[in-house]
């Protein structure tokens, strides 16, 4: 509670600043990080995000946060470099300093996190061909996956709520006890947050529709370490594709699919013989949909995932989400989100089947306040309950001060 | 307006009414605001280098359009600063959001003023301000939107537009209180016309941190000139 409380009370002081003051200081800071050269024909611009997350919460930790405490401070500097060369060439990287891509409460990396460079060569933006290391195209979160976008601290539950597989072993009869057996970090989710991984995309619009495609180096429910192409190659890509109709600029109803091997190369040695890495594919069907009108926003995804696993079969697990923001007055917005995530039923080993993991759901409830367009305060609470769970309900409440420059 | 002259008794008393109406109107002319904008000042004002061209953050649009954003120019405003009579509320005045930036960058306007933002891309805008001078958030619109997203400006100062989707569109409102004032051009010059004698403070608006001003003292039917070096 004390992290928590560091948190508000840092952010409560950054915001006791002359608003009008600070926010003409980063606005000038913006136009200071602006480069031109060739008569603007080369442009650049450095951005980035100073984000101050506090977490409190009952063990075992929720998501994807590595903790064994109750409690960690989880401070983040991303930077961001936006270059447009021309008209049609665009390029941009992210760099992360952090103490790792999920929060935890030791150590501290700095990472490359996204690099790309994308070609648009009509205007109309009817195709892009993208390469280098980006968020994928699958479905509607990644959009707002940052924390100035992102009404709430943590990301839906299909993108961070780890399911009972492993991706450097490989199961065994019985092994789907429900009980996580290895730390937190060997198991994977159905989408591992924006999945960053490397590969090559095409997308573009036509009247109403827009598509998206992409072959990447890793899974969507890879790790962030198999995200570099230094780690993991292309020997079994990842295509991920999805379809867009937007009627309007209300309406947006996506349509996606993901089709990958999804085991590291660590899982080799305990795959049935003969058998190889790409024999096992994690296969996702994904619907979702979204929708605008003045204050509100509302989106929604859902998620139908299958696993290939080996000596068991097919793993199936469902997840959705329904997430709304609004906002109540031009600095301060509310958010409620429903999670839900249900496992299908795998062969025991003893001639029954049961299902793969533990049936939850999760309720999310935040508040924002922007003190400046710079700055922002975002506090949640999260109750979680899982069937057949460590226990019935856990509650974790999270802080977030971020600066925008 | 035609008068008809009488032959006979009343012609005499005609003429003296005809007489009356003109003296009137002298008189009228002499102090009415319409004879008193007599004064006009032109200068000019040194602005600043040009703004860089935004860049664009399109990391996870998945559909993106080429092209170079076009920046506008740097202008300054200038306005006379004093006691002026109230005049009827201030014509609407517009700022639309088209390819993705705002049309006019720069708009002066007279406290009072409604400013309509009207949608011209084809996709959603959210403008917004946290300005002290104006706070507010028009939400999520459409290009077709009715009516058009409108605010009327009440205090003075300045006012900075934001679209809360595109992080790069900046725009601004500088609303002032007096009815005279102008948008410089490129090169900085202006010409403020029909001006009322007397003692006033001329200003020039250049950027958020800088205004120069100068005192300045208008004659009926004369022309200043003042540079704002």
């Amino acid at each position: 509670m004390k992290t928590f409380r560091i948190v508000v009370s840092i952010a409560l002081m950054a915001c006791a600043i002359p608003r009008a003051g600070a926010e003409d200081f980063l606005d000038r800071v913006d136009q200071a990080l602006t480069f031109s050269a060739f008569n603007d024909n080369v442009r650049g611009r450095l951005s980035g995000t100073l984000d101050l997350e506090g977490y409190y919460f009952q063990q075992p930790a929720p998501g994807l946060i590595l903790s064994k405490s109750d409690a960690i401070f989880n401070p983040r500097l991303s930077l961001f470099f936006d270059s447009q060369l021309g008209p049609h060439v665009y390029f941009f990287v992210q760099s992360r300093f952090d103490r790792g891509f999920d929060p935890r409460d030791e150590g501290a990396q700095i990472r490359l996190d996204e690099y790309a460079l994308r070609l648009t060569p009509w205007d109309d933006g009817r195709f892009t061909l993208q390469a280098g290391k980006f968020a994928t195209v699958v479905g509607n979160w990644v959009p707002r996956h940052l924390s100035w976008e992102n009404p709430f601290v943590n990301a839906p539950l299909p993108y961070e709520n780890v399911t009972p597989l492993e991706d450097k072993r490989a199961p065994y009869y019985g092994y789907f006890t429900g009980v996580l057996r290895a730390a937190k970090y060997e198991y994977i989710p159905v989408i591992w947050g924006p999945v960053y991984a490397t590969g090559i995309s095409v997308a573009g619009r036509i009247g109403q529709f827009d598509y998206a495609a992409e072959v990447k180096n890793a899974s969507l429910s890879s790790r962030p370490e198999s995200w570099n192409a230094t780690e993991t190659g292309f020997d079994n890509p990842t295509v991920s594709a999805r379809i867009g109709f937007r009627p309007n600029q209300m309406w947006n109803f996506g349509f996606s699919a993901s089709d990958g091997a999804y085991f590291r190369p660590e899982a080799m040695a305990t795959l049935p013989n003969g058998s190889d890495i790409g024999d096992y594919h994690q296969r996702v069907l994904g619907q979702d949909i979204s929708f605008a009108w003045h204050h509100l926003q509302l989106w929604a995804e859902f998620y139908e995932a299958r696993f290939e696993v080996p000596g068991i079969g097919d793993a199936d697990t469902f997840a959705w989400y329904l997430e709304g923001k609004y906002k109540f007055t031009p600095q301060f917005f509310g958010a409620v989100r429903w999670n839900q995530q249900f496992f299908a039923d795998v062969p025991d080993g003893f001639g029954g089947s049961a299902p793969w993991g533990h049936d939850l759901w999760r309720a999310d409830i935040a508040a924002g306040y922007r003190f400046t367009s710079h700055t922002q305060l975002k506090i949640q609470y999260s109750l979680q309950h899982e069937k057949n769970g460590p226990r019935d309900f856990g509650h974790a409440l999270y802080a977030q001060f971020t600066v925008r420059f | 307006m035609a008068f008809r002259f009488k032959v006979g008794e009343d012609s005499g008393r005609d003429f003296m009414r005809v007489r009356s109406l003109f003296v009137s109107l002298c008189i009228f002319g002499a102090f009415s605001p319409v004879a008193l904008a007599q004064a006009v000042i032109e200068g000019r004002v040194e602005l600043p280098k040009s703004h860089l061209a935004p860049v664009v953050n399109k990391r996870y649009e998945i559909v993106t359009k080429g092209g170079v954003l076009a920046t506008s120019p740097p202008l300054a405003v200038v306005y006379l600063e004093g006691s002026f009579p109230k005049t009827a509320a201030p014509a609407t005045k517009q700022v639309a959001q088209k390819d993705l930036t705002f049309v006019p960058a720069l708009l002066p306007v007279r406290v009072g003023t409604r400013v309509e933002f009207p949608n011209e891309d084809d996709t959603y805008h959210n403008i917004f301000s946290y300005s002290p001078a104006k706070r507010f958030d028009l939400g999520r619109y459409r290009p077709d939107e009715k009516p058009v997203p409108s605010q009327v400006f009440d205090v003075a100062g300045l006012v900075t537009l934001r679209c809360d989707i595109h992080e790069h569109m900046r725009g601004l409102i500088l609303v002032v209180d007096t009815p005279h004032f102008v948008t410089t051009d490129v090169d900085g010059h202006f010409r403020l016309s029909g001006l009322p004698a007397g003692r006033y403070t001329l200003k020039a608006w250049v950027d958020s941190r800088t205004t120069r001003e100068r005192p300045v003292e208008l004659k009926s039917g004369s022309t200043l000139h003042v540079d704002f070096p």
